[in-house]
Formats: C-alpha cells, structure tokens, sequence
C-alpha cells in the first residue's frame, strides 16, 4: 500500500519495451506470441504497483490467461513452416516507419508535458481499510455512475459470443468432414 | 522489415496498443486520484478481448479459406 520504488518501476519499464518491441520484430509467430505473454504478465504487474489492485487481477485472469491462450491455440492451428521470416524488405519503407513511430512517441510526450494538468498533490486515501477496499469503491462508481455502460458491455459480450460461433463453425456440426 | 504480413501477428499489436491506452489510463488515475481511470480500464479490457476473440475467429475462417495467413492473399478483399 505504499508508492512503487523507482528501481522496480525502471526495471519493468525496460522489461515490457523489450518485450513489446520482440512481439513485432521476431520472425517466428510463436515467439512473437511469447513476447507477449511476458509484456501481460508485466504490465499486470506494474498496475499493481500503480496501486490499482483489481486492474492487475484482471489484467492476469482476462489478457495473460485468456487472450494469450486463444492466441496460441490458433496459431497451433496454423501451418508455420511457410509464415516464419514473411517480412517486407526495403530501406525507404523502413526509415519512414521509424520516423513515423518517433513522430509518434514525440506528439505524445509533447502533449503530456505541456498540457495543463494540474501539479497539486492527490489526497491520499485516510485510512488502511479504505484503502484495501478498492474494488469496493470500483463496484459503487461502477454500478451508479456507468451502470449504462455496464448493461451495455454485457449486450456487447453476448453478441460477441454469438457471431465468434457464427463465424468460425464447420458446416454439418462439430462431426462432418470439411 | 517492421512489417509483419501475419494475421495473427498485426492482432498481437492490436493488443499491445490496447494495453498501452490501459496503462495511461491507470497511470492519470493514480497521478490525479481519481477511481475513472479504472473504470475505464475495465471497459477497454472486456472490449479488447471480446475484439481479439472475433479477430482470431476470423483468422481461423481465413486459414479455412486460404489455406495461408498471409494478408497479401486477401488485401484486395476479392474472393
């Protein structure tokens, strides 16, 4: 329950941009989908020094155990012999995706750093057992103030269930020879 | 190079790009104090997912089709 010290911060800093820019630059998918994996595990780790509890649990059960289960499971699907190393090639194309990604990086930076957010410190919560309760006070905003959105991601999922089956079914069921 | 022609390769970094938006939500919420961060967080999460399970559900119906996950198959959308 205290702040995250800058050491650690540093550390799973480096880790995920490592292991981000692994997910894009590896040639084998596999190992693509590895990199990914760890760039979850970490980030849910680094939520839970950003103090945001539930957020790291979720990000555990929901990205790094099902995300990245589904991932694998198709890409074993797949034959890879022919995917391994499909790059383009090209010096003019390379140089202009790597300005872009610094224009990129650079807008951001930009804006974070001269918007008007303001300085002031943020109150920190009174007392331990508010504290420990943070799902408690997630679980009250979220069912006053979003319950809409709420209701609405439930929709969302279901129909997101149905067209998942709609699309990736065999015709003739789970027993006939496609 | 920096291009990748795997389907399943560009969804990965759909869900890099996703995560990235959730850590600078949960970063603003902690700096500010504030719970929306988070709430927001939980929305992009479930979306995100749902999103990459519809996406790999057609990566599987392509493969069916192609025979290949290359996108240079099927970028004129023919077929």
């Amino acid at each position: 329950m205290m702040d995250m010290p800058s050491f650690l911060f540093y550390i799973m800093t480096f880790v995920i941009l490592a292991a981000a820019s692994s997910v894009v630059l590896l040639r084998n998918p596999i190992h693509s989908a590895l990199a990914l994996a760890i760039t979850m595990i970490t980030l849910g780790f680094m939520y839970f020094g950003l103090e945001a509890y539930f957020i790291a649990g979720v990000q555990l059960i929901v990205y790094a155990g099902a995300v990245m289960v589904m991932f694998v499971m198709v890409l074993m699907l797949f034959d890879l012999k022919k995917e391994v190393g499909q790059v383009t090639k090209g010096t003019i194309g390379a140089l202009m995706k790597v300005l872009c990604g610094m224009a990129l990086s650079g807008i951001i930076t930009w804006a974070i750093r001269y918007s008007s957010i303001s300085t002031e410190l943020k109150k920190p919560l009174q007392n331990p057992a508010e504290q420990m309760a943070g799902v408690k006070i997630l679980a009250v905003q979220l069912f006053t103030k979003y319950v809409f959105a709420f209701e609405l991601l439930g929709a969302l999922l279901l129909i997101i269930a149905v067209g998942v089956v709609a699309v990736a079914r065999s015709r003739g069921g789970t027993h006939a020879r496609d | 190079m920096l291009l990748r022609r795997n389907v399943i390769v560009m969804l990965m970094s759909i869900e890099i790009m996703l995560n990235a938006v959730n850590l600078t939500f949960v970063a603003f919420a902690h700096y500010r104090g504030d719970i929306s961060g988070n709430i927001l967080v939980f929305f992009v999460m479930t979306v995100a997912a749902a999103e990459a399970g519809v996406g790999l559900a057609l990566a599987v119906a392509i493969f069916k089709r192609f025979k290949d996950v290359n996108i240079k198959l099927f970028e004129q959308l023919k077929g």
